[in-house]
């Protein structure tokens, strides 16, 4: 519809007409567009979420609570642990 | 696993703050070697982080060392590139060279909180806990709302046995995040610990209150208490039977108890089997069950 309403201003301007309203059959093509394109974002759009924080903390765990990753300790048994084993000393 | 399963799965480890550098680590090299770097875009950089302190986690420095390299790559004077670099030096060098390098930053820039939180978890883990707490004490009188600061002087407290000043710390997370339970259990636990006991059970009965107030249409009875409510209702039930055991025990936060005991303790024990009594996801019956019941059968005094 945005196409079509701007090859039809070209098209007057080249004919020197540039006002006037846009004839109907393009004003209707662009208000479908619109409500197909309503009814296309909000069927697809991704599940609603509660708003409540009660339902939010349901979701959440300790763990990510208090995790407290700016100080988290990187020299752990993590290098031994999980480790390539044929990397290591055989 | 598809790609975009594991993109999923990196951006919820993201919003949830949770640490599983394993699970992180797979999926992260899953990505990679579907390229799905590109199609990230400028999320890439953030991805690209999170696996790079995944693999140190891991002991994979290899893959860490090429994610790093990356990031430096397009931002080269950046302070958040400073830190990983640092984090990086922490897993291999000796903990004086990681210090002097810090030290260097804040003597540039001294108010580089990432940077200072580093300094802090560095010194704990070398073991000077002393300097790491006034350091850290001196951070948060800098950058009052750092939720995280608070819990890691609660928790450096508590590893010290000094309960009362765990609780304090405590306190100002929960001015911080009124709306948390997590943190209001467990400055409920750190109060019990401390032996102040009415300030605990009514912490555990905000809990309560927090998790499981918002079920207002259905009737008590009906309602099972599920997660952190579990743990609120035997901090309860713990609490009562301390209260009444020492009658004329002082509380430090002059809490006065509740007068009600025996009938919160009723309350406490029927929420309880409530919860161990209803069939789980697949139908079992939850286990510990016989324990759970046994124990709240006992009489309060």
């Amino acid at each position: 519809a945005a196409y079509s309403t701007y090859e039809h201003l070209s098209l007057l301007k080249a004919l020197g007409k540039p006002e006037g309203s846009l004839p109907l059959d393009i004003v209707y093509e662009s208000v479908l567009a619109l409500i197909l394109g309503l009814f296309g974002a909000s069927l697809n759009s991704p599940p609603l979420n509660d708003i409540t924080w009660a339902s939010e903390m349901k979701k959440r765990t300790i763990d990510g609570m208090d995790s407290r990753l700016g100080f988290a300790q990187y020299k752990s048994r993590g290098k031994l642990l999980f480790a390539n084993p044929h990397q290591g000393k055989e | 696993m598809s790609l975009q399963f594991a993109l999923e799965q990196l951006a919820t480890h993201r919003t949830k703050n949770t640490r599983a550098s394993q699970d992180v680590f797979r999926n992260g090299l899953l990505v990679l070697q579907k390229k799905g770097l590109k199609k990230l875009g400028d999320d890439g950089w953030t991805f690209l982080e999170q696996l790079t302190l995944a693999s140190i986690d891991v002991g994979r420095l290899d893959v860490a060392d090429q994610c790093l390299q990356l990031i430096a790559d397009k931002f080269p004077n950046s302070p958040r590139v400073d830190c990983l670099t640092g984090i990086r030096m922490e897993a291999t060098e000796p903990p004086e060279i990681a210090l002097k390098y810090y030290a260097d930053i804040l003597e540039a820039d001294s108010a580089n909180a990432a940077i200072w939180k580093r300094r802090i978890s560095v010194l704990k883990r070398i073991g000077k806990v002393e300097k790491a707490v006034n350091e850290l004490v001196q951070f948060l009188d800098t950058f009052y709302t750092d939720v995280e600061g608070w819990l890691e002087l609660a928790d450096i407290y508590a590893s010290c046995s000094q309960y009362d000043h765990s609780l304090q710390a405590l306190t100002h997370v929960l001015l911080l995040t009124p709306q948390n339970p997590f943190y209001m259990l467990q400055a409920a636990e750190t109060a019990y610990t401390a032996e102040d006991f009415p300030l605990a059970i009514k912490m555990f009965l905000t809990v309560v209150d927090m998790t499981d107030g918002d079920d207002s249409e259905q009737l008590l009875q009906e309602s099972t208490p599920l997660g952190l409510t579990v743990r609120a209702w035997f901090g309860v039930k713990l609490c009562a039977r301390r209260i009444v055991q020492n009658t004329n025990m002082k509380s430090a936060s002059n809490t006065s108890s509740p007068k009600k005991l025996e009938l919160l303790d009723e309350l406490a024990t029927e929420r309880l089997r409530v919860a161990y009594s209803s069939s789980g996801q697949k139908g079992e019956i939850a286990q510990g069950r016989q324990e759970v019941f046994a124990w709240v059968a006992t009489p309060l005094s």
